[in-house]
């Protein structure tokens, strides 16, 4: 949820508790102050009633006092505190019932005592407060809406600059030149993130920067030494009066010069996966590049007597071509240099996912460590880095690797989706 | 062919000068102000470029080659592995790009087939004693009737001839056949069954043995 809206969720949410516990207070108020004006003006009929036996001395006529009734019964009660009570009262002259208020005391006329009640219409004061508490929604209506359309268009107005270095932040690309482009704003918050992100963006740019010219310096301090023993091995070869064992001698360095450019070259590529540092995308049928690699692998394949079973769907990809083709020779040479002689390949691609599967030493490997670098078999004449890397181009894809045995079969699978 | 060597580190040089020193005219320098300098004072067939060189950015030979219309080959050797350096080097008048650690049977091999395709006008035939190939066509011919080979044997018939004289370790012709991604695991039967299969060929259609083995190490082609 947005922060406006959350915020005008809130705000609104509170208003309107707010509101309706108070119009609640309110509304009984209102009745109260009603109802003590209108016991008021009914104690002081009363009194007027008994001024007017006292100076008159016989009952006033009923309907002599404005619009109100007044009854009165005999009774031999001496004593009649007075009483304020609702009733219904009647119109006499529409004949009408409306709410009504009463009161009823006792007034004597010489020595007959009667109980005298007077009833007053509610309507006024009901209408009164009927009138308030329209107002009153009304007002409460009015203002909920007032509070929401401030918090729309004035909150997503304030917010405007963050969501725009918000952007400027989700499309950074470490290795692209351009720095962020952030606006000025009048709200000091919004500047400094603004500064904060900027000498961020900065850091990482020239941090980045070192790194790439790190790993290209590393690579030529090391391979030009790699070149100059391979020459000079060349070189070496040709003065043909050497013994078989000397020959064998620089074989042997020629092994380990060919294994330490690979080694060195595995570890730059890796660096250079972690730090998106190839960024050659391109759609392709991955299918196609399938077919090539296989054609590639082909002697190898038979020469193991290896039973291939190919079964490949037209699957597009976009991604870099060189990286998938790095992962597409490190997962087929596997499979090749681990199987046993007469054992069977399967290739699956589809939709959703390439399976490779292959025969190879009975047991299982370590399916937590597999990827690791520098994970390998004793017997195994690879760098220890060809898996690693293969783990890193499918995550830098958002793809998924798997590694699992079945049926004597070990299956690396890689997921697309 | 005349062919100047713009290499920095020494030993690379000097093993370089002397695995072409046979019927070529190397000159070599180590600096960038030396190249510029040789380039405008005299013409060569072939430059041998890396592009790292101690006072400054190779490139910036292919830079001064282009303003001047000069039409040398230039072979980059580098020791960057790098896809941007690759593709620009060749956008900016590279012929061909090789990455260190390389064999000179190698770089020999880039070097005649990037020199031919520059001097070579239309007649694309390569002449070997008694082997004539005709290089478009991808055709073999003994004493004049052609033979049928396969790629891999066509590839390293042209790797042996650019070679000739030299022996080349086995591992290097694994590395040309099959490109330095695909990791052979000094497995080299493959390229016994194939220096096989060639050299049955070629006597078959009366040729004389050149494909001398040496023991424990490669193969040679005889120069003679």
């Amino acid at each position: 949820m947005k922060l406006s809206e959350q915020y005008t969720r809130a705000s609104i949410i509170i208003a309107v508790t707010v509101l309706i516990i108070g119009s609640i207070i309110y509304f009984f108020t209102i009745n109260y102050i009603a109802r003590t004006q209108l016991d008021n003006d009914l104690g002081e009929e009363i009194e007027e009633v008994t001024a007017y036996i006292n100076t008159n001395h016989h009952l006033p006529k009923q309907l002599d006092f404005d619009e109100d009734i007044t009854v009165f019964i005999k009774t031999n009660k001496i004593e009649l505190p007075v009483r304020y009570f609702d009733t219904t009262y009647v119109n006499p002259k529409e004949d009408e019932s409306q709410p009504g208020r009463a009161v009823s005391g006792l007034v004597s006329l010489g020595n007959q005592h009667y109980e005298v009640v007077i009833t007053e219409s509610r309507e006024a004061t009901e209408y009164l407060i009927q009138f308030i508490s329209l107002i009153t929604i009304g007002l409460m209506v009015v203002l909920v809406f007032i509070l929401f359309l401030t918090n729309r268009f004035i909150l997503n107005g304030l917010w405007k600059p963050f969501y725009k270095t918000l952007i400027e932040i989700k499309s950074f690309n470490i290795s692209d030149d351009k720095n962020l482009e952030l606006i000025d704003t009048k709200v000091d918050e919004f500047n400094e993130l603004n500064t904060a992100v900027l000498t961020m963006s900065s850091n990482v740019k020239s941090d980045f920067q070192n790194l790439k010219q790190y790993t290209d310096n590393a690579s030529h301090e090391m391979q030009t030494p790699l070149a100059v023993i391979t020459s000079k091995l060349d070189m070496l070869i040709q003065d043909e009066t050497l013994k078989p064992e000397q020959y064998g001698q620089i074989n042997d360095i020629y092994a380990a010069t060919n294994k330490l450019a690979r080694l060195n070259q595995s570890l730059l590529l890796l660096v250079k996966i972690e730090n998106n540092l190839i960024d050659d995308i391109d759609t392709f049928n991955l299918n196609t590049l399938v077919e090539d690699k296989i054609k590639q692998f082909n002697e190898l394949i038979t020469n193991k007597k290896i039973e291939l079973e190919v079964n490949l769907s037209p699957k597009e990809i976009t991604a870099s071509k060189y990286l998938i083709d790095i992962l597409l020779n490190n997962l087929l040479s596997n499979a090749i240099r681990h199987n046993v002689f007469g054992g069977k390949l399967i290739i699956t691609l589809t939709e959703d996912q390439l399976a490779i599967k292959n025969n190879g030493p009975p047991q299982i490997m370590n399916t937590d460590t597999i990827f690791e670098r520098f994970q390998k078999s004793n017997k195994s004449e690879g760098t220890g880095l060809g898996l690693a890397i293969v783990k890193n181009i499918c995550s830098r894809y958002k793809w998924k690797i798997c590694y699992s045995m079945d049926n004597e079969l070990h299956i690396f699978h890689v997921d697309f989706s | 062919m005349k062919l100047l060597v713009i290499e920095d580190e020494q030993g690379l040089r000097e093993n370089i000068m002397s695995y072409f020193n046979d019927g070529n005219v190397c000159e070599s320098c180590a600096t960038l102000a030396d190249a510029i300098y040789k380039l405008s004072n005299y013409d060569y067939d072939c430059v041998l470029l890396d592009i790292g060189l101690p006072d400054g950015d190779g490139f910036a030979v292919l830079d001064f080659l282009k303003k001047n219309k000069k039409d040398e080959a230039v072979l980059i050797i580098s020791a960057r592995n790098s896809l941007d350096d690759k593709i620009r080097g060749l956008n900016i008048g590279a012929d061909d790009y090789l990455t260190k650690p390389f064999h000179l049977s190698e770089l020999k091999a880039r070097v005649t087939s990037v020199y031919r395709r520059k001097t070579t006008n239309g007649n694309n035939m390569l002449v070997f004693n008694e082997i004539n190939i005709d290089l478009p066509g991808r055709v073999v011919s003994i004493k004049g009737s052609p033979i049928v080979l396969t790629r891999k044997e066509y590839d390293m018939l042209l790797y042996f001839i650019a070679n000739k004289g030299k022996v080349i370790a086995k591992n290097a012709i694994a590395e040309h056949l099959w490109g330095d991604e695909m990791d052979m695991h000094n497995n080299f039967d493959f390229i016994y069954t194939h220096v096989k299969n060639l050299r049955k060929k070629l006597l078959d259609a009366d040729c004389k043995d050149y494909l001398k083995s040496v023991y424990g190490i490669g193969y040679k082609f005889l120069a003679e």
